[in-house]
């Protein structure tokens, strides 16, 4: 069992068939207390200081994770730094194995991706179905998670895009994932009161969109003005929320590799139904999404507000002063 | 007796509201501030009253980056609802795009029936604020109020960033470009950055705030790129103090 390491999603069915372990190198970076030493070292390395702080902190993490020397690269339907990350890891010895996503979401474009990634990993397709039902299993429960969140309003936010994040490698080990999920669902049932979900109770009702912020506390400092975020948008994306036995289908229906457009429908979708009175959208600093925010602030009937972070895990004074001007002013709307 | 204290970046601004109207304390510089008014905390600090003659007991709201300082003994309230708190109090106005240039940010408010409907604050980016106008009057050896005068013939600045516009400006200095064009091209250079927080937004009034709304070839540029008429309240740079007594004078 090797473990493969994951630029962002991709099917880790083919992964788990394999018997190998998928490493989601976002969730690996981010959960190390030394994030900020591996982004200096990745500028030592001579990475430009204005650039992605996401990339720089996954080449640190893919030097320094023991027994990872192989990378799946999403080269299509992310950005085009990840091409120049999985250059330069070749550089440095790791395999990097490319998977894209077509752009028209075509399905015998992705099956045909999805075949050569099961060659390359020396698997096939029964057993990659057969682990496919398997972690939809496990998926159900994370969508309970999910719907608890904005329907009866008993987990937190933070809650929320911890367990949805971390459905996109499953922590490399889908049991003891499974036991996790149970656990946390277990202990939210004994939670007294929660939100009503009807926005009658004073709380700010937030959606999350765009990529999982590198600074998680956002998530706890919202909750102490009040807020909670009930939707993160890409979060849910990553635990597949589908209806579907086809593994094609399911990875076409997933949107974030996607047109925004794409994107869209889904996040008006979850919009209307969860009941929310505003927006955040998270752009990480110099990367092409901010050009996308123009987009959505245009598209959505809700006011949105875009934080930007860089490298910094913490939030600064900036964005807090940004965040609390938010709450106030979605709260001064509902007063009125 | 209420007081209203706004702790920016760069400077500290205090309102103290009574019955006959408002007076003005300030501005400070914000570290030498810390250094002499505020007793460090755990919890987040106080302010020395009886050192700025402040009546002990009397009510006091805080906004601003440092707010957090005053821990104790202030009331906190949102930066922004504190600036149209203000506006209200000292224009009179209800409905109005406002832009605030501080020390080190800037952001568009839209305003409607005296509540804020709408907001856009600038990117992680220093060009756009106070900030960049004050290492540009050290460049150019001109108090701010001197450059601020100064709209016509402008030099080109093309650099985006708030150090590198320095040395582009010395450089320019260099070239034998006048003091007064090169200072135009400051002003012309911070509108510009101005320009897209303000895009989103249609107003017929626009309310500048902030210590920057004293450059007068600020306003001048604004008026020409929007046309729309532009309010200045007095003083500009008091906005957020004297929203924070009016909020104050709520919590009573």
């Amino acid at each position: 069992m090797a473990k493969v390491g994951i630029t962002t999603t991709v099917p880790i069915e083919v992964i788990y068939a394999a018997g190998h372990i998928p490493v989601d190198l976002n969730n690996a970076f981010i959960s190390r207390s030394d994030h900020q030493r591996l982004v200096e070292e990745a500028e030592l390395a001579g990475f430009p200081r204005n650039f992605c702080a996401w990339i720089k902190g996954i080449y640190g993490t893919v030097l320094e994770t023991e027994d990872l020397d192989t990378v799946i690269a999403v080269t299509q339907g992310d950005c085009s730094n990840t091409h120049a990350l999985m250059e330069i890891l070749q550089m440095k010895g790791i395999e990097v194995i490319p998977f894209a996503y077509p752009y028209e979401r075509d399905y015998d474009m992705l099956r045909m991706q999805m075949h050569k990634l099961m060659q390359r990993m020396e698997t096939e397709w029964g057993s990659v179905s057969e682990t496919m039902d398997r972690l939809d299993a496990i998926r159900a429960k994370a969508h309970e998670i999910d719907e608890i969140t904005w329907r009866d309003g008993l987990v937190r936010g933070y809650e929320n895009h911890l367990y949805l994040v971390s459905c996109s490698d499953m922590e490399g080990d889908p049991e003891a994932f499974e036991d996790k999920l149970e656990g946390f669902l277990e202990e939210v049932r004994t939670r007294d009161g929660g939100s009503r979900g009807d926005g009658q109770d004073g709380l700010v009702r937030l959606g999350y969109v765009g990529v999982p912020p590198i600074a998680p506390e956002i998530y706890d400092y919202l909750e102490s003005m009040g807020a909670r975020v009930v939707y993160n948008e890409t979060q849910r994306q990553f635990s597949l929320p589908f209806d579907t036995r086809d593994l094609v289908e399911k990875y076409l229906l997933y949107s974030y590799p996607y047109s925004i457009f794409y994107r869209l429908t889904d996040i008006e979708r979850e919009l209307k139904k969860r009941k929310l009175d505003g927006v955040l959208h998270y752009v990480q600093s110099f990367c092409f999404r901010q050009v996308e925010d123009m987009i959505l602030r245009q598209s959505l009937s809700l006011p949105v507000l875009t934080v930007e972070l860089d490298h910094s895990t913490r939030l600064d004074a900036r964005t807090r002063m940004r965040l609390e001007n938010f709450v106030s002013m979605l709260r001064g709307k509902g007063e009125a | 007796m209420v007081y209203g204290v706004d702790l920016g970046s760069r400077c500290v601004k205090i309102a103290a509201e009574d019955r006959v109207g408002f007076e003005f304390m300030g501005p400070f510089d914000t570290a030498g501030f810390y250094r002499r008014y505020i007793e460090p905390d755990t919890e987040g600090g106080k302010l020395r009253r009886d050192e700025l003659d402040l009546e002990s007991e009397a009510r006091m709201a805080a906004t601003g980056y440092g707010r957090a300082r005053l821990g104790r003994g202030a009331v906190m309230v949102p930066e922004l609802e504190a600036i149209i708190e203000g506006v209200k109090a000292l224009t009179g106005l209800s409905d109005a795009l406002i832009l605030d240039v501080g020390g080190q940010d800037s952001k568009a408010l839209l305003m409607r029936k005296g509540r804020m409907e709408d907001f856009a604050a600038n990117d992680r980016c220093a060009a756009s604020s106070g900030r960049f106008l004050e290492n540009m009057s050290t460049a150019l050896g001109m108090n701010l109020e001197e450059m601020g005068r100064y709209w016509e013939n402008p030099v080109e600045l093309s650099s985006t960033c708030a150090i590198f516009g320095e040395t582009e400006l010395v450089g320019l200095m260099g070239e034998g470009h006048k003091l007064q064009d090169l200072a135009a091209g400051v002003n012309h250079a911070i509108v510009r950055r101005l320009l897209p927080l303000l895009s989103r937004f249609q107003a017929d009034i626009l309310i500048l705030t902030g210590g920057v709304a004293h450059n007068q070839a600020l306003r001048r540029l604004l008026v020409e790129a929007r046309s729309v008429q532009v309010v200045v309240p007095d003083p500009p740079d008091f906005v957020a103090a004297v929203g924070c007594c009016r909020l104050a004078r709520g919590l009573e």
